[in-house]
């Protein structure tokens, strides 16, 4: 069976800087990896390079063993669920916010997904009342554990988590870490300054920092 | 009617006087724009003096290649200048804007003067000039504000942008919020505009052809044809632009490309 995740020799440049040197990792489905290390090492750039946002200089990355390329990551991001640590939810309502990415065509089938919200907000300890507020009022926490949401409506098999519970108490954080624990068919890879959360995971890759890298977010 | 009066040279200077009342604005409250004043007075006077001689040229001339070629000069004008208010890089959405200006421009002004005015030359200089540069400078209006928009508002919600893709939106699906948004700023300010015509002030081309000698009942009626060709115009110049200009504005990946902003540091 193919990795889920697979880098291989990554090397990232911005300009003249040196982000990420000769990363390589290798996570089979189900997996759960950390990455860790000092800020800007280069963390959330491995996770953009997964998604196709940022293009590696040189090595390769591949998605269930597909290589991702121009024309395979629009298939290749419909097995992702990326979290970003400060999500951007869009305008309009929370349950417009949730709702919007079952218009895209890629999402279509899955509109029946949507029932499971109550349940989800129930898990990760959101009011229901937030459904009918602006998506741009949340406070941090609320915005990060509304992405989970969306994230798990969609039923993706990979998660790319990047410090999707810097902004939550302990409680949440706690149901975050046990919500993944459980989910033993779910691959995931998050970065993550509190390792406690996602202590389950099989792997800690530590990143190395690099004098004067800068990180984008 | 009568014919139109022309303007004797030293009646034209007398125009100038009128500069009295704004220098003198601008000089007791000390607006610091007398310089930049100056000089696109200067621009205005010499740009429509050698207009004015080369469109009698062509007027004369009557020519259909040269009336064809006068319009594409102005759209590859009207095509440098939406790019640089912009602020974004020629190289790389001169083209595709081009053809959303000329696209924009020529499909109203071939309607306008083959369906409308039924005339045997489509691109007679009398009227081909005149209704497509209005034509034209409408939709150089209207692409630097939905162009802008475009752009600057997918740079400003980046993170949104990135989410929608990474939720599985196409590119066509991901960009269409911003779409929307845009179209909606270069087309608003037309559809005000129709919605006021007459009222606060007599617009441009029944003006013209009230000096030009014929009856407001037969200019109101260019008045009309040319707003609906003029809405039409910014309606296929904004679409086709950001249609356009998206080849190749954004990666191969869906991400837009931040060199396409000439004020973004290539990383």
């Amino acid at each position: 069976m193919p990795d889920a995740l697979e880098a291989r020799e990554v090397e990232v440049r911005f300009g003249k800087q040196e982000v990420l040197r000769r990363f390589s990792i290798h996570l089979k489905p189900g997996g759960k990896a950390v990455l860790a290390g000092p800020s800007g090492c280069g963390k959330s750039t491995v996770l953009r390079c997964f998604l196709g946002f940022v293009v590696p200089d040189a090595g390769a990355v591949c998605i269930n063993g597909t290589p991702l390329t121009a024309e395979t990551v629009w298939d290749l991001r419909r097995h992702l669920a990326y979290i970003a640590q400060e999500p951007d939810l869009g305008t309009g309502t929370t349950a417009e916010a949730l709702e919007r990415p079952f218009h895209f065509r890629a999402n279509a089938g899955l509109r029946g997904n949507l029932e499971r919200m109550p349940e989800l907000f129930e898990r990760f300890n959101l009011p229901r009342e937030l459904l009918s507020k602006d998506v741009t009022a949340l406070s941090g926490g609320e915005k990060q554990r509304v992405a989970l949401v969306s994230a798990v409506l969609l039923d993706r098999d990979i998660f790319l988590l990047d410090e999707v519970t810097s902004a939550l108490d302990k409680t949440s954080r706690k149901a975050v870490g046990e919500y993944f624990r459980k989910r033993e068919d779910a691959t995931v890879l998050c970065v993550a300054h509190d390792q406690e959360v996602f202590s389950f995971a099989d792997q800690i890759i530590e990143l190395p920092g690099r004098p004067g890298a800068k990180e984008t977010a | 009617m009568n014919e139109i009066i022309d303007i004797g040279l030293w009646q034209l200077a007398a125009a100038y006087l009128l500069l009295a009342f704004p220098f003198g604005i601008m000089l007791w409250y000390r607006i610091p724009m007398i310089g930049e004043t100056v000089t696109a007075l200067v621009r205005m006077t010499v740009q429509l003096i050698f207009v004015g001689l080369y469109l009698q040229v062509i007027f004369e001339l009557n020519i259909l290649w040269l009336n064809a070629a006068w319009l594409v000069v102005m759209v590859v004008v009207a095509d440098v200048s939406v790019v640089r208010s912009c602020t974004l890089r020629l190289r790389q959405i001169g083209v595709p804007l081009f053809v959303a200006l000329l696209a924009g421009t020529a499909v109203p002004l071939l309607l306008f003067t083959g369906l409308i005015l039924r005339r045997p030359n489509l691109l007679d200089a009398q009227y081909a000039i005149p209704i497509g540069g209005m034509i034209l400078g409408n939709c150089l209006r209207a692409d630097i504000v939905g162009i802008r928009t475009f752009y600057e508002s997918i740079r400003t919600a980046e993170k949104a942008f990135l989410q929608s893709l990474a939720q599985g939106a196409s590119l066509h699906e991901a960009i269409h919020p911003y779409v929307r948004k845009a179209s909606q700023a270069a087309l608003a300010p037309t559809v005000a505009t129709m919605a006021t015509i007459g009222l606060v002030s007599l617009p441009g081309m029944m003006t013209g052809v009230i000096l030009g000698g014929a009856s407001p009942a037969i200019a109101i009626k260019y008045q009309i044809a040319i707003m609906i060709s003029i809405f039409s115009g910014t309606a296929i110049t904004i679409a086709l632009g950001i249609r356009l200009t998206s080849r190749t504005s954004f990666t191969p990946y869906g991400v837009l490309d931040p060199t396409v902003f000439r004020n973004a540091s290539k990383t």
